[in-house]
């Protein structure tokens, strides 16, 4: 292949690869395009040649707490509930997937890849003994129940996530630790958290939206006491449907900015979200 | 520097009292209940074998969920794959605003599936909606909302899932494509190798644990579907759009039979636990 016809080649490349990235874009944000306009009161007026009413105004979202007296509360249960469980889950996953990484036994490797598969198990297989366990425990309907609950839907994937960090982490400064007589308590939380602060981060972000949009723990453990936004939304498009599509919009951008939100400011710690042995080669 | 068993016990006992009290203890109960009259409030529980079982199998609603997750999976995961892929494959290289990008990939799967549904739902109407408004602007006729047409219910959350999942795919593909090292792509290229060739040799070797955990991850979550059609649907028009888990829910919660709503969630869940398994055999060979 000579030199000119490999230039070619490449520069047709690139033009399809930007196109196929351009369009990609487009059908990606023009849903969310057209419901944030939506959100503004920017719809379209019914009219020859079609048009789109302007000009945009808030209106809709202070309809939002009309429309559904409780939204503003619900909107703090969820930032409170998800906040948290990502706390607890974080915890717990850091300290098993450190103990996991330090440790030596023979079917080690099925028991990790083992959570990622219990990251998946479908919630219904549990949710109905779950919901009758904390009933029993007296914690169904409450937020101790409720965190509990979705901490450990999210935890399996955490723990799999971080055992894969942890194993890449040089053992120096640990080993140096516990020569000093440092307890387990300093080492990790003097060693190891400050070592994998920017993966921690990045699981941190992830369960949070993971917590922020679950929809059948809370539907099952809670809803009456303690509502979570994805709950108050199925209850509302399934009993009463004539809510008019500028407010339910306004609704959708409010629950959707605080996680756009927080990964926009992480998104550099985003990096350091990665599945299984990738973390080997880019670490 | 080897743990001692009273640190190895500090360590676990958190997750181990998470995860026993919040998702495999009550699994187990729940799948030991399948095989007996197990419901809340009742003081006698009575063995009951399959009977659960063959209760649900005799369902037709329950044969039509079946055979609509089997398509739906089967369309969404290879999808959801191939355009994440594509778009990873794209953006492995470095170039400007990358970081961007990879921000912009999140942003359809921060909207939950229950808000996707609810948006989606105003998208496809008549009147307000995006489609209708782009169809004016053509001159065409305006049409109803493909999602209450027979034929059409099935394909179209398939479509809104792959919206929201893709993007995710690539996000989660790309870091395992930018730790390719250069010379590897560049030996390719002075081979002169097709881009085919270029990702069945170079590409798809590297990256295979990290392909094989996120596909085993899309197939364990379609088959588990159900906020992603409880409000785009709600499993009609008929029972074109049920789902296992939509149809274990109704039984437990409107109906209360509960006996039937763990049975056939774990007829299903049985089915992602098979997956698991050979997702944890293909991943034998590779460092956990």
């Amino acid at each position: 292949m000579n030199a000119t016809g490999w230039l070619e080649r490449t520069r047709r490349n690139d033009i399809f690869q930007k196109l196929v990235l351009i369009l990609a874009l487009v059908a990606f944000l023009v849903p969310l395009g057209w419901t944030t306009l939506a959100s503004l009161g920017v719809v379209p007026r019914g009219t020859h040649p079609p048009g789109l009413a302007w000009p945009p105004s808030l209106d809709h979202f202070g309809e939002v707490g009309v429309a559904e007296p409780h939204f503003w509360q619900e909107l703090a249960t969820s930032t409170g509930v998800s906040i948290a469980a990502t706390l607890l889950t974080v915890t717990v996953a850091l300290l098993a997937g450190y103990g996991l990484a330090r440790s030596r036994f023979r079917v080690k490797r099925y028991f990790v890849q083992g959570f990622l598969v219990l990251a998946v198990l479908p919630v219904m297989a549990y949710a109905i003994p779950l919901s009758d366990v904390l009933r029993r425990l007296g914690l169904d309907d409450t937020y101790l129940g409720l965190v509990l609950g979705m901490s450990a839907v999210t935890a399996p994937l955490a723990v799999y996530v971080l055992y894969g960090h942890l194993t890449q982490l040089s053992t120096e400064w640990e080993e140096a630790a516990w020569l000093d007589g440092a307890g387990l308590a300093r080492v990790v939380s003097m060693v190891v958290v400050p070592m994998i602060a920017p993966a921690l981060a990045a699981t941190a972000i992830i369960v949070f939206v993971l917590d922020w949009n679950v929809l059948l723990i809370p539907l099952v453990l809670a809803g009456v006491e303690v509502k979570t936004l994805p709950v108050a939304m199925v209850d509302f498009f399934t009993f009463e449907r004539e809510l008019e599509w500028p407010t339910a919009a306004a609704a959708l951008i409010i629950s959707l900015a605080p996680v756009v939100i927080l990964v926009a400011l992480g998104h550099r710690l985003l990096d350091q979200f990665i599945l299984g042995s990738a973390a080997r080669e880019s670490n | 520097m080897r743990l001692t068993g009273r640190q190895r016990l500090l360590l676990f006992a958190p997750l181990a009292l998470v995860l026993g009290l919040g998702l495999v203890g009550p699994a187990i109960l729940g799948l030991l209940g399948t095989f007996t009259t197990y419901a809340p409030g009742q003081t006698a529980i009575r063995l009951a074998g399959f009977n659960n079982y063959a209760a649900v199998l005799r369902d037709h609603v329950f044969a039509a969920s079946i055979r609509n997750i089997a398509v739906f999976t089967l369309a969404a995961v290879p999808l959801e794959l191939v355009i994440g892929f594509g778009l990873a494959y794209i953006l492995r290289r470095p170039m400007r605003g990358r970081g961007l990008w990879r921000l912009l990939l999140l942003i359809p799967w921060l909207v939950s599936p229950i808000a996707s549904g609810v948006m989606w739902h105003f998208l496809f109407a008549s009147g307000q909606g995006v489609f209708d408004f782009g169809a004016a602007w053509l001159g065409l006729r305006e049409g109803p909302s493909p999602l209450s047409q027979h034929g059409l219910a099935l394909l179209t959350t398939v479509l809104v899932e792959v919206w929201r999942v893709a993007p995710l795919v690539a996000f989660l593909l790309l870091p395992g494509l930018v730790a390719i090292p250069v010379e590897k792509w560049e030996h390719a290229t002075i081979e002169g190798a097709s881009w085919l060739a270029q990702i069945r040799h170079v590409v798809l070797p590297a990256i295979r644990p990290l392909a094989l955990a996120v596909t085993m991850l899309l197939v364990g979550l379609a088959l588990g579907t159900f906020d992603a059609v409880l409000i785009l649907t709600g499993g009609g028009p008929g029972t074109e759009t049920v789902t296992p888990a939509l149809y274990s829910y109704a039984a437990a919660f409107q109906v209360n039979n509960w006996p039937v709503g763990t049975a056939s969630a774990w007829l299903i869940a049985g089915a992602v636990l098979v997956v698991g398994a050979v997702y944890v055999w293909l991943a034998r060979s590779e460092p956990a």
